[in-house]
């Protein structure tokens, strides 16, 4: 398994690495076309404008996003492309762009995603694309077997002048920024504002993390800590890199990701999970377990206060790799806290956990989104799980832990998310964040 | 899908394949998949009980089935007649056979049945509340997607 192993690794790297340049993607009458991700502040929809008299026939009004006023051009109109017939109070698709030191809204007819592409990749726009003036395409991109012209917003939007006699010069509104801004980010001020937008872009894209309700609170604390941080160092505050997303959430992790545990970890556990009301057997639930460490630890845990009842944990990963070695662990005795040596046998190539621990774990390669074909557990032990899930599938996961938890049972997830559903009642401890699910 | 049950198949379709087939054999990326999917045309389906519950389904398309009736065979065969579906059958049941062996050696204990063989255009299979592990196996006559949709017996 493990040359399967590092193949898939070596194959996920390379398509890592590759990703330098990301753009928004929409289409305008039926062709596709992106942005430059750096360029783009927002994406929303909005119908109404305001309309400003006197102004081009691509300018559509002026639009207020949270306070700021913002002209609105009509890319359809301002290329000559068919537009489909607006149908008058539906919404339509705009870009809020950032330029210099202006914001400006496109209209355009939908916009479809963001796509990552290497840098390498974009070649120059060829004289016959005709339909976009030519020295307003920065290149064409091939991606997923569309093409894409990406759009120089710069040449065509921005107010640089003296450049060329016949570029078309929008009117353009100074983003102004509002009095008192309502919403759920009120108290940031606009550069940092973007700087959130992207950041938590960046992390989606880089990471696969999710900001939601369930990290907000950590997610807006360490954006903080990170703009300082990066002030100091003269660092650039965005995330350029995988790197930088990895730096960025290093402190996310709960205590002892991707290790055993310490004793003094598992004592603070302990007493939590004291609590827990065990008929017959124990039965857990133990999703994202990685390479096997937390559920080891958890068994030998779990055997520790509830040494009588048949304990047996379902411990799933959908990343092949690091489940594979999960079942025959091996590792060396100076990783293992000294509480755990009573639970591990000397095998030929080092530590293994006793047949007693092993037995009582299942390792599944399988995705949580999917069917969960198991009983109902005592105990889920899901940390840092959630926020790597796009936000209706961290919506549909917390409805499958209810479903899937005893009345009574104990939910734990990670010690920088929290949950808020009626069915569950909050009981954390210290650093360790846990849900009780309660008897109706 | 319990992951010690993973390489045996793996493993199993490989060998088999490199030993019938005078061709290069590459693995394509495992995953998951637990929506319905389409079938390529041909598929040889094996069932499992035992331990587990479940079945392992070969995929292809027509014109590979062929291409590989006809190299197991020595001899071209053009249509998917009567030997063509018994040597896919049989390609099935060496590499499911050679799977549970390995399977046995472990200690899980399982038991086969007899492979069938569907045929036809614009065919899905589901796998009601089960995912399936996509092995995609890549042969210069074509591709063989080994679908394993097991579950452990409650």
């Amino acid at each position: 398994m493990s040359t399967i192993g590092n193949r898939i690794q070596q194959e996920q790297e390379e398509k890592v690495e590759s990703i330098d340049y990301k753009m928004v993607t929409f289409s305008l009458a039926g062709k596709e076309y992106g942005i430059d991700i750096m360029k783009v502040k927002e994406i929303s929809k909005a119908k109404r404008f305001t309309y400003v008299p006197n102004a081009e026939p691509y300018v559509r009004g002026v639009y207020n996003l949270r306070g700021d006023i913002i002209s609105m051009i009509d890319l359809r109109i301002m290329f000559n492309l068919p537009a489909q017939k607006r149908i008058d109070d539906t919404f339509e698709d705009m870009i809020i762009l950032h330029l210099d030191e202006y914001l400006i809204g496109i209209i355009v007819d939908e916009i479809d995603k963001v796509v990552g592409i290497n840098s390498e990749n974009i070649q120059p726009p060829h004289p016959i694309f005709g339909d976009i003036n030519i020295k307003f395409i920065k290149g064409v991109v091939e991606n997923e077997g569309r093409l894409y012209l990406i759009l120089d917003v710069e040449k065509i939007l921005g107010d640089r002048t003296g450049e060329e006699e016949d570029r078309i010069r929008p009117r353009l509104v100074p983003a102004a920024a509002g009095p008192e801004r309502k919403g759920p980010r009120k108290a940031e001020a606009g550069p940092s504002e973007i700087d959130y937008s992207f950041i938590s872009e960046s992390l989606q894209t880089f990471s696969s993390f999710y900001v939601s309700d369930i990290n907000r609170k950590w997610f807006t604390g360490r954006f903080e800590d990170w703009k300082q941080q990066r002030g100091k160092s003269g660092e650039e505050v965005q995330l350029q890199e995988v790197e930088d997303a990895a730096q960025f959430l290093r402190p996310f992790y709960s205590a002892h990701t991707g290790t055993f545990w310490s004793d003094e970890y598992r004592e603070r556990l302990k007493e939590v999970l004291a609590s827990l009301q065990t008929g017959g057997n124990l039965l857990v639930w133990n999703p994202g377990c990685g390479e096997g460490y937390e559920t080891y630890s958890l068994a030998a845990t779990l055997k520790e206060i509830f040494p009588q009842p048949q304990c047996k944990i379902w411990a799933h990963d959908h990343d092949l790799l690091n489940i594979s070695t999960a079942p025959n662990l091996i590792f060396n005795s100076n990783i293992l806290p000294d509480s755990l040596l009573d639970f591990t046998v000397e095998g030929k190539n080092g530590l293994q956990f006793n047949k007693t621990i092993r037995d009582a774990v299942l390792f599944e390669y399988h995705n949580v989104l999917h069917a969960n074909p198991f009983p109902e557990v005592d105990l889920i032990f899901a940390r840092d799980i959630l926020s790597f899930q796009t936000q209706q599938d961290q919506n549909k996961l917390v409805l499958e832990f209810n479903e899937k938890l005893k009345p009574g049972g104990l939910l734990f997830i990670g010690e920088n998310e929290e949950i808020k559903h009626p069915d569950f009642e909050n009981i954390s401890s210290g650093r360790i964040r846990v849900y009780r699910k309660i008897e109706r | 899908m319990r992951v010690e049950y993973i390489n045996p198949f793996v493993e199993a379709a490989f060998n088999v394949l490199r030993e019938v087939l005078s061709d290069e054999v590459k693995r394509g990326e495992l995953f998951l998949k637990s929506t319905s999917q389409p079938v390529l045309g041909v598929a040889a389906i094996v069932g499992l009980t035992g331990d587990v519950e479940g079945r392992v389904l070969f995929d292809m398309k027509r014109e590979t089935a062929l291409a590989i009736a006809s190299e197991m065979n020595g001899e071209e065969i053009s249509e998917m007649n009567d030997l063509a579906k018994a040597t896919i059958s049989e390609l099935a049941n060496m590499i499911t056979g050679q799977a549970v062996t390995k399977l046995h050696d472990l200690g899980f204990k399982f038991d086969l049945t007899p492979p069938a063989i569907i045929t036809g255009d614009n065919m899905e299979v589901s796998n009601s509340g089960v995912e399936a592990l996509i092995v995609p196996v890549e042969l210069g006559k074509g591709k063989i997607e080994i679908n394993v949709a097991v579950r452990e017996r409650a």
